[in-house]
């Protein structure tokens, strides 16, 4: 359930972002619903394979879009599937759906996709341990291994769980490909990470890649959201929460450099540890 | 019983072949994979029932069954593959490849006692001898197998003749342990005894490189989990070293793999990595005896045997190795491809996939430590983990990217060809086992009655909806076009203004990766050729392992230039060492 309300509101969330954005720049910008009829259009068209590209180039948008679709499915903000260990298949499906990405930016034989490749796997290996490890910590912390069983935020559990935000927010902006690690408008080929990855990607692909950015980082938004004591209420206000804080960084904020990314990802990496220790050694506030 | 009878029978005959007929390889899928079929056969249901009679119970059934699947993909693929031998080269080696899979599956059944060490020995030897046969480029790379297998001997030896000798005493357990983690820790490529591992399996021909990688290294993990029958449980320090240095291991290895140029080179870095992922499982049992550990243990063991005996296999089509010198060959090689992206999405541990279960169990074993004391620590395995997943997918999207997909970077790269019909049916038979192995897993596990993740769903609702996708895709209008180079292709030109040179080479993708961990140094040299031509820059991987080696061999050689000062020829040192010799002697019987 949770998987088919957040492809509805992706391009809501992804089109007023662009619109907070302008807004805070002093510009017009696009209408917020402006993506919906984005991806309408670019579905609409024709698309253009690179010539030395393998399957691998089609499948790819595929299974990104799928890997964060069926990772969504496993978020109990809605009813829906839940298991011990069920936070694991979450990572390693979105982990999925970027093992095909990356390699289909290998595919196309340019410069560029070879770039963006080896640049996501490295965002990759920095944010990955920071999230599994926030992860691991909450469920320690609430003496089972599902999401939907995951106690919220309290007194009991204050540092553990302040910890492990800051890995999952690290996280968030890291996979979601966002401002102090990705520009998302930049018109650079030099520096992008994300975008170099999809540069030969069109029409039709390009939109399931868009849909499936917005999807990842609705994910994270929803992970943060479980770890809230707020109820049914949790979700929409990370969700503004989230929004807000991206349309902030990314007018006042500026791009780290590539080569900075491991300083600021190793404090993901940190909260993550600390998180974990927190929980087995019993610290407390 | 029977079915192994006619199975070493097969294997027999298979060798005894060899002596009289010249093209006895051409029976190879009969002698080889028909005893392996036999083999899994006779194994699965020891496994299945949890058969507790010896020598063949569940344990042994497990790995019979194992090897046997290996070696029914290796027997037919071996026909095709050793048909471009040279004739007296392909009948030695139709010769010992029987031997050598026998002795394993010998290995296995054996009791403790000299005839374990004595196949096991023998094991060790005809992996030599086949490695051996490729020649003077397979010196260091034999040297270094051989080197490695004295040393799992002294190890066992040690070990075995204690336990033999009536059984582990009080106060001799600890030194039975050390001698079965040397012994089997060496084989089992535990960090830091791995070094032989990537010197020695790409060497190998590449059906031989698979029954090492994917068979003989398990046997390692096989005699560290069969020494509790033998030895008793484990001390507490064998657990936490299995674990920390698995888990170290694993990093290391991946680290290492990035910066390898050779294909099968990086293969056999991830041989390492997996290899010590589920030593730090068996670590796991044996510090906490949680059943998460023992199902990651049998589970990886299972599927990483099929996925790297299949990339190996994969990797015999290639003639160019050096990634920075391939790419493009999916064209060229479509099945190969195809089934080398399923092997590497199971390495890589994507779910629905086989790979992924295991990493599964083992972070549910990290995440079931119990709280508080020392052994809490143990939940800090998820973030290697965390961190292992990731580098295991960067490493293999490198080692597919840079091989099958983008431009050619060489024109040697496209000289490659399928092999012929029974290689495909090898291809596909472990192709296909590990295909049944990620959708039924619950088939292979039943009888340690393990939890599950929606493993069939997951996999339909990605085939079915991705499938749907794609056909939607396919039916849009598309054409084929030049990548975008920005522009530079001017109008009247064909082509692109891409260079095949422009793409990532092999250190080149995985600098950046690498300068991240403080025990490989990257050394960038740019250097000019002529005013004219744009600077060239050179990578160099180095690691501390191969200075601490180089140090490790200067004292090695000081301590021997002092010792060569006793063999000076004077004659009186000679009668003084003598007579203090027979002092010593004299010394010790009388007490």
């Amino acid at each position: 359930m949770t998987a088919l309300l957040f492809l509805l509101i992706a391009p809501l969330f992804t089109g007023s972002l662009k619109w907070l954005k302008a807004r805070l720049q002093n510009r017009l910008g696009p209408d917020p619903l402006y993506d919906y009829r984005n991806l309408y259009k670019l579905w609409h068209k024709a698309w253009i394979r690179p010539s030395p590209s393998s399957p691998i180039f089609v499948w790819a948008p595929v299974m990104a879009l799928l890997g964060a679709f069926l990772a969504a499915l496993f978020l109990p903000l809605l009813p829906g599937f839940s298991f011990a260990g069920d936070f694991l298949v979450l990572a390693y499906l979105l982990n999925l759906g970027r093992f095909f990405q990356v390699l289909a930016a290998l595919d196309t034989g340019s410069a560029f996709g070879g770039q963006g490749s080896y640049r996501e796997s490295l965002v990759a290996v920095l944010a990955e341990p920071g999230t599994l490890l926030a992860l691991g910590a909450a469920a320690l912390a609430s003496s089972q291994l599902s999401l939907a069983g995951l106690a919220p935020l309290s007194a009991e559990n204050l540092l553990v769980y302040t910890l492990a935000l800051v890995a999952l927010a690290l996280a968030l902006v890291a996979e979601g490909a966002r401002m102090p690690v990705d520009d998302p408008t930049t018109h650079l080929e030099l520096t992008m990470i994300h975008e170099a990855q999809l540069l030969d990607h069109s029409g039709p692909l390009l939109a399931l890649y868009e849909l499936a950015a917005g999807l990842k980082m609705l994910v994270y938004l929803g992970l943060i959201a479980l770890l809230m004591p707020l109820g049914a209420w949790s979700f929409p206000l990370v969700l503004l929460l989230g929004w807000l804080a991206l349309g902030y960084l990314e007018t006042y904020g500026v791009k780290l450099r590539y080569l900075r990314l491991p300083d600021l990802m190793s404090y993901s990496t940190l909260s993550g540890v600390l998180a974990v220790l927190g929980v087995v050694l019993r610290f407390r506030i | 019983m029977t079915l192994i009878y006619i199975a070493f029978g097969l294997l027999g005959g298979q060798s005894l072949l060899a002596l009289l007929a010249p093209a006895a390889y051409r029976y190879l899928p009969l002698g080889l994979g028909g005893s392996g079929l036999l083999l899994a056969l006779a194994g699965l249901p020891a496994w299945l029932g949890q058969s507790s009679a010896l020598p063949l119970d569940a344990t042994a059934g497990f790995y019979l069954a194992l090897l046997g699947a290996l070696y029914l993909g290796v027997g037919f693929y071996l026909r095709d593959y050793l048909a471009h031998h040279p004739g007296p080269r392909a009948r030695l080696e139709t010769l010992l490849l029987p031997l050598f899979a026998g002795s394993m599956a010998g290995v296995v059944l054996a009791p403790l006692g000299y005839s374990f060490l004595f196949l096991w020995e023998g094991m060790a030897l005809l992996g030599y001898l086949l490695i051996a046969l490729e020649g003077p480029a397979a010196l260091a790379g034999s040297r270094a197998f051989f080197l490695a297998s004295r040393v799992s001997g002294a190890g066992l030896f040690l070990a075995l003749l204690l336990l033999i000798q009536g059984g582990p005493r009080e106060g001799l357990v600890h030194l039975v342990w050390a001698g079965l983690v040397l012994g089997f820790g060496t084989k089992a490529a535990l960090f830091p005894l791995h070094a032989w591992l990537p010197k020695a399996h790409p060497v190998a021909m590449s059906p031989l490189s698979a029954l090492l990688s994917g068979g003989m290294v398990k046997l390692g993990l096989y005699g560290l989990y069969r020494a509790l029958d033998w030895a008793g449980p484990a001390p507490a320090w064998v657990g936490w070293l299995l674990l920390g240095l698995g888990l170290a291991g694993a990093v290391y290895a991946l680290v290492l793999g990035l910066a390898e140029n050779d294909y099968k080179g990086v293969l056999a870095y991830s041989s390492v990595e997996n290899l010590n992922l589920l030593l730090a499982a068996l670590g796991g049992y044996f510090l906490l005896q949680h059943p998460f550990f023992l199902l990651a243990f049998f589970f990886h063991q299972a599927a990483h045997a099929l996925f790297k005996g299949l990339l190996f296999l994969g990797s015999g089509a290639l003639k160019e190795r050096g990634l920075s010198a391939l790419g493009g060959l999916f064209p060229k090689l479509p099945q190969t491809a195809a089934y080398s992206l399923l092997a590497a999405a199971v390495g890589a541990g994507l779910p629905p996939l086989a790979g992924f279960l295991g990493e599964w169990y083992l972070y549910q074993g990290f995440l079931s430590v119990p709280k508080g004391g020392v052994v809490s620590l143990l939940a800090l395995g998820v973030g290697v983990l965390a961190l292992v997943g990731a580098l295991a997918a960067a490493l293999y999207v490198r080692l597919l990217g840079l091989a099958f997909l983008g431009l050619p970077r060489s024109s040697q790269a496209l000289e490659v060809h399928e092999v012929g019909l029974y290689g495909q049916v090898g291809l596909g038979l472990l192709a296909l086992g590990l295909v049944g192995l990620s959708l039924f897993p619950g088939a292979l596990l039943a009888p340690l009655n393990p939890p599950l993740y929606p493993v069939a769903l997951l996999a339909l609702g990605l085939l079915g909806l991705g499938g749907g996708l794609v056909y939607l895709l396919q039916r849009k209008p598309w054409r084929s076009y030049t990548p975008w180079d920005c522009g530079y292709n001017q109008p009247g030109q064909p082509g692109s203004a891409l260079s095949p040179r422009m793409q990532p080479n092999a250190l080149g993708y995985s600098e950046q990766l690498l300068r991240l961990f403080p025990f490989v140094e990257v050394k960038i040299e740019a250097s000019r050729e002529g005013l004219l031509h744009p600077p060239t820059l050179r990578w160099q991987g180095g690691d501390w392992w191969g200075t601490l080696e180089a140090l490790f061999a200067r004292g090695y050689l000081f301590l021997a230039r002092q010792a060569q000062r006793l063999q000076s020829g004077s004659l009186h040192l000679y009668l003084l060492l003598q007579f203090l010799a027979l002092l010593f002697v004299l010394g010790v019987s009388w007490q």
